[in-house]
C-alpha cells in the first residue's frame, strides 16, 4: 500500500473529526435555553444560576467556550461530570471499555460465523441450506433489536429457565465465566442483525464471483475446488463485505444504546441515556464525540483492509 | 464430407493417432420450452500435432463444443449421444473428480478476454505457478522458476518482473501471454483456443497470432482454434470445420474450404468477409465541398479545474490526459470518412466531440458556422449531425417500443406533421429493411443486427447531413456486419448524407471509405485518400496497421 493513500485517508479522518467537534459543541451548547437553568431546575436562585454559569463558562462568548472545550480535549481534559462530580474521562473511559467489550464480542463472533455462512450459501446456491439461511437473514434484518432482545430474554433468561442472567455485567478480569454468561444475550441481540446483513452481502458477492470468467478459468486449469474457493473466490468476495462491516459498526453504535439499556450493561449507551436525562452536558459531549471518532476510525480501518485485499484499490 | 467418414468407421488404431476425436456427439439444453439442441451429430478429429479451426457465428454452438470437450457444462446441459475421446480415452466416462486431474495437465484452454480470465487480486506469477504445483507436484520455488521460463518462451522480455505484477499492471497482450504460458505450462496434449485475439488490438492480435504459430511449431501441440473470423483462421489452422446452428456444415483443409466451398453457408461466410480490394462505397462526390472542418480539436480528460488553474498555473500543461490532441480533419459533403485506430487511440473521443457529448478545445466549422465549445452546439446542429453507437443494446431504451424510439427525433425536430408520424416510422423501418410491424416490438425481441438497423433508422429519421458511426459493426457477426455496412452505403446514396465511420476493422473501411484518417495515442498520424492506402509515403504506424490485418480467406499464406 502506498503511503500517500494512507496519509490522504488519515487527513480525511482528521477533517471529519474537526467538523464533528464543532457540530457536537453547537448542538449541545448553542441550543436555545439556559443550560444552567436546565440543570438546576426552574426554582433555582439567581445566585446559584450565576455561579453555575461561571463554572460552565456560559458567561463567555460561544467561540471562547468552543476554544476552551477543544483545547481541553486536546489536553485530554473533557471537563467534570456535573452529576457524578467525577472527571468525564474517568466516567466515559470506564463505560467505553465495557461497551467495547460487548461490541467487539458481537463483531468477532459475527465475522467468523457470517462470512463462512454467506460463502457456503453461495456455493450451495438454491439448496435447502441456502434457503434456510436466506429466511434467517430476512428475520434477522426485519426484527428490531428490542424485539429480538425480548424474545431472547423470554426463552433464555426467564426465571423458570434461567440459563443466562437477564442483565448486569461482570468484568472479564474478575471472572471470565461470569463475563461470558452475561455477554451472551446482549451480544446475540446485536449479532443477529449484523449476521443477517453480512452473510447476505458475502453470499451475493460470492455468487457473482463464482460466475466470473476467472473462476471458470481457475477450474479449467484443473485446480482443486478447495483452492478455487479459498484462494480465488473468497478474497475477491471479502472486500465488499468489509465495507459493509464498517458501515455496520455505525449501526452497532446505535444498537448498543438500546441493547445496553435492556440488559443493564454499564456501557456508553446507558451512560448517554443517563447523561441526557440528567442534562450532564460535558458527558453528553464526550460520549457523542467518542462515538463519532470510533465510527470514523472504523471506516479508515476498513479502507485499509480493502486496499490490502484488492491490489487495484491501492493506487486509486 | 470427408472428415466425417474418416472417423466414423475408422479402426481403433487410426482413432488413437488423433489427439481428440469427437464422434456423432449431440448436446441439448433443458429450458422452460423443452430441450433446445445446441450441437447435433458432431464429428471432428484433431490429428496429433495439428490445429483444427472451428468457425461459426455467435450462437452457432462453437463455445458449447469447447465446454463439452473440457467437460465443463452447465447443469441444464443434456448430452444426447456420441463420444469425445482424448488420445483414445473416452472423456464422457470420467467422473468430475477425474476430470479435475486432466484439465490443465492433459488439455487446457486459452480464453477470449485475458482481462476477465485472470484473477484481479492474484499476482500473475502465482496464476501460472499454481498449475505447475497442482499437476506436476513442484514446490513453490520450482514452480515460480518454471513459470518464469514458461513466460519467457511467450516472448515477454522481463518475465521475472512480470511474475510479480497484478493483472491490472499488465497490458492486454502481456496478459494474454500469461494465459498462453499457463495453458502450455504442463505440456498438454490438446489446447483449446477460444477466440484468443478477439478482445485484443489489431497489432497485439497479430503478435499473439505469430506467437501461436511459433509455439505450435516448437511444442507440436494439437489445438482446436475457435473463431468467428474466417480470414484469421486461414492463417493458423491445418483443417477447418464450419459450424452453423449446431451442425458442422463443412470440413476440410483450409485450401479446400476457402477455394471450393461446398456448403451454401460457407460461401455466405466467405462472401461476408470484407475484401479491401472490393469497393462497395458510394461514388465520390464530384466536386468536393467541405461540410465540417475539425480544426485543431483537443480533448483533455482530468483537465485542471478553474481552482487548480488559479493556484498551480504551471501545472496547466501537464495535468490530465489528452484523449485527443491537435486533430484537424475535414469532412466533405456526401463522402464516407473512415477513422481507424486501436482502442485508446482517441477515435471515439472525436465521435463524442462531433456529437456534442464532450467538452473540447479548438474549433469546429460546420457548414460555415464556427463552434468553439460544447455549449455553443445548438439544436439545429444536433439535428443535422446524428450518431449511431456501437452497442444497440445500450443505445435503445429497453422499455420503449421500436415505433416510439424512431418517432422521437421526428417529434423532437418536427420533421413531419403529427398525423404523418406513424407512416413515416413505417417508411423508415422499410428503409432499413425491417417489416413495418416491428414498430410494436420491444428492443429485446430483435436480434443484434436488427437492433442496429433500428438505431440507424433513428439517426436517419432526423434527416441529417452527417452521421457518425462509432464502431457500429463491431458487436455484430460477420455476415450481419456486411449487411449493415451495405445498408449504410445505400442510405448514404439515397440521402446524400456524409458519414464519419469509426472502426478498427481496416478491411471493412477500405471497402467503404473515400478517405481514411489514422489515429494513434490521441493524435492524427495519417490522413489519406483510399487509393493511396498502399502508397510508400504512408506513416509507419498506418503501414503497420494495414500489414497486421489477416489476408483474405481466399488466399491463405503459403
Amino acid at each position: 500500500m502506498s503511503w500517500g493513500y494512507l496519509i490522504r485517508r488519515l487527513l480525511a479522518v482528521f477533517m471529519v473529526l474537526a467538523i464533528v467537534t464543532f457540530a457536537v459543541f453547537a448542538i449541545t451548547t448553542m441550543l436555545p435555553g439556559n443550560a444552567a437553568i436546565m440543570i438546576l431546575g426552574e426554582y433555582a436562585t439567581p445566585d446559584a444560576v450565576a455561579a453555575l454559569e461561571k463554572q460552565l463558562h456560559l458567561d463567555q462568548s460561544w467561540y471562547m467556550q468552543y476554544y476552551s472545550w477543544v483545547s481541553g480535549i486536546l489536553h485530554g481534559d473533557f471537563g467534570t461530570s456535573l452529576r457524578l462530580s467525577l472527571p468525564v474521562t474517568q466516567v466515559v473511559g470506564e463505560a467505553f471499555a465495557n461497551s467495547a467489550l460487548l461490541a467487539a464480542t458481537a463483531l468477532v463472533v459475527v465475522t467468523i460465523t457470517a462470512i463462512p455462512l454467506g460463502a457456503l450459501a453461495a456455493i450451495k446456491r438454491g439448496t435447502a441450506m441456502d434457503l434456510g439461511l436466506g429466511l434467517f437473514s430476512y428475520l434477522g434484518t426485519a426484527l428490531p433489536e428490542f424485539v429480538t432482545a425480548t424474545l431472547l430474554l423470554v426463552f433464555f433468561a426467564a426465571p423458570q429457565q434461567g440459563i443466562f442472567p437477564a442483565g448486569g455485567f461482570v468484568a472479564p478480569w474478575e471472572s471470565l465465566a461470569g463475563f461470558g454468561a452475561h455477554v451472551v444475550l446482549p451480544a446475540a441481540t446485536l449479532g443477529l442483525v449484523l449476521m443477517a446483513h453480512i452473510s447476505r452481502q458475502v453470499r451475493s458477492e460470492m455468487s457473482e464471483v463464482l460466475h466470473s470468467d476467472y473462476i471458470r478459468a481457475a477450474r479449467l486449469k484443473g485446480l482443486t475446488e478447495k483452492r478455487v474457493i479459498r484462494r480465488h473466490a473468497l478474497p475477491n468476495s471479502l472486500a465488499p463485505a468489509v465495507a459493509v462491516i464498517s458501515l455496520d459498526i455505525g449501526y452497532l453504535l446505535g444498537g448498543i444504546i438500546v441493547v445496553e439499556e435492556i440488559f443493564a450493561w454499564p456501557g456508553l449507551g446507558r451512560l448517554l441515556i443517563y447523561a441526557l436525562e440528567n442534562r450532564d452536558l460535558p458527558v453528553i459531549q464526550a460520549v457523542t464525540l467518542l462515538l463519532a471518532t470510533v465510527y470514523a476510525l472504523s471506516n479508515l480501518l476498513s479502507d485499509i483492509v480493502i486496499a490490502l485485499l484488492d491490489p487495484r484499490v491501492r493506487y486509486a | 464430407m470427408t472428415a466425417q467418414t474418416l472417423t466414423k468407421d475408422a479402426p481403433i488404431a487410426a482413432v488413437e493417432k488423433s489427439a481428440l476425436s469427437i464422434i456423432d456427439y449431440s448436446l441439448a439444453y433443458k429450458t422452460a420450452n423443452g430441450l433446445i439442441p445446441a450441437l447435433q451429430n458432431i464429428d471432428l478429429t484433431i490429428p496429433k500435432g495439428k490445429t483444427v479451426g472451428l468457425v461459426g457465428e455467435s450462437g452457432s454452438g462453437k463455445s458449447s463444443m469447447a465446454w463439452s470437450i473440457m467437460r465443463y457444462l452447465p447443469s441444464n446441459a443434456v448430452e444426447t449421444g456420441g463420444a469425445i475421446r482424448l488420445a483414445g480415452e473416452e472423456l464422457l466416462d470420467y467422473t468430475p473428480y477425474q476430470m479435475m486431474d486432466i484439465r490443465g495437465r492433459r488439455m487446457s484452454m486459452v480464453f477470449q478476454d485475458p482481462s476477465t480470465s485472470l484473477n484481479p487480486t492474484i499476482k500473475l506469477g502465482e496464476q501460472i505457478a499454481e498449475v505447475l504445483m497442482r499437476h506436476r507436484g513442484l514446490t513453490k520455488a520450482q514452480a515460480w522458476a518454471e513459470a518464469e521460463a514458461a513466460l519467457g518462451r511467450t516472448g515477454i522480455t522481463r518475465p521475472k518482473e512480470m511474475l510479480q505484477r497484478f493483472p491490472h499492471e499488465a497490458s492486454g497482450g502481456e496478459k494474454q501471454r500469461v494465459v498462453i504460458a499457463t495453458a502450455f505450462a504442463c505440456e498438454p496434449e490438446l489446447i483449446i483456443f477460444d477466440e484468443p485475439t478477439t478482445a485484443l488490438d489489431i497489432l497485439t492480435a497479430r503478435q499473439i497470432l505469430d506467437l501461436f504459430n511459433q509455439l505450435r511449431e516448437e511444442t507440436n501441440v494439437s489445438a482446436l482454434y475457435i473463431s468467428h473470423d474466417l480470414g484469421l483462421v486461414s492463417r493458423v489452422v491445418d483443417r477447418v470445420s464450419v459450424i452453423h446452428k449446431g451442425i458442422i456444415v463443412e470440413s476440410g483443409s483450409v485450401q479446400e474450404v476457402f477455394r471450393r466451398p461446398k456448403a451454401d453457408y460457407t460461401r455466405q461466410l466467405i462472401g461476408a468477409v470484407p475484401d479491401p480490394d472490393r469497393w462497395v462505397g458510394v461514388d465520390a462526390p464530384g466536386e468536393p465541398k467541405t461540410l465540417l472542418r475539425i480544426d485543431k480539436v483537443g480533448v483533455r480528460y482530468g483537465a485542471p479545474t478553474k481552482l487548480q488553474a488559479m493556484f498551480w498555473p504551471t501545472d496547466a500543461e501537464t495535468v490530465g490526459f489528452w484523449g485527443a490532441k491537435d486533430i484537424s480533419i475535414d469532412v466533405r459533403k456526401g463522402e464516407l470518412l473512415g477513422v481507424v485506430g486501436e482502442s485508446g487511440s482517441g477515435k471515439s473521443t472525436i465521435a463524442k466531440v462531433l456529437a456534442g457529448l464532450q467538452d473540447f478545445e479548438g474549433k469546429l466549422d460546420f457548414d460555415g458556422k464556427a463552434i468553439t465549445s460544447r455549449n455553443a452546439i445548438d439544436r439545429a446542429y444536433r439535428r443535422r449531425v446524428q450518431i449511431v453507437f456501437q452497442h444497440p443494446d445500450a443505445s435503445l431504451n429497453p422499455r420503449h417500443r421500436i415505433g416510439t424510439i424512431i418517432a422521437r427525433p421526428l417529434k423532437l425536430y418536427g420533421i413531419v406533421p403529427k398525423h404523418e408520424i406513424k407512416a413515416r416510422v413505417a417508411e423508415l423501418l422499410e428503409m432499413v429493411r425491417l417489416p413495418a410491424s416491428y414498430a410494436d416490438r420491444l428492443p429485446h425481441q430483435l436480434s443484434g443486427g436488427e437492433k442496429q438497423r433500428v438505431a440507424i433508422a433513428r439517426a436517419f429519421a432526423a434527416e441529417p447531413e452527417l452521421v457518425i458511426c462509432d464502431e457500429v459493426t463491431a458487436a455484430l457477426d460477420v455476415s450481419v456486419q456486411a449487411a449493415v455496412a451495405e445498408l449504410l452505403v445505400k442510405l448514404q446514396r439515397n440521402t446524400g448524407a456524409a458519414c464519419v465511420f469509426i472502426t478498427h476493422d481496416l478491411n471493412l473501411i477500405r471497402q467503404l471509405a473515400h478517405r481514411i484518417a489514422v489515429m494513434h495515442h490521441g493524435k492524427l498520424v495519417d490522413f489519406f485518400d483510399r487509393v493511396d492506402a498502399r502508397s510508400v509515403d504512408r506513416d509507419p504506424y498506418a503501414k503497420a496497421l494495414l500489414d497486421a490485418v489477416p489476408v483474405h480467406a481466399g488466399e491463405p499464406e503459403a
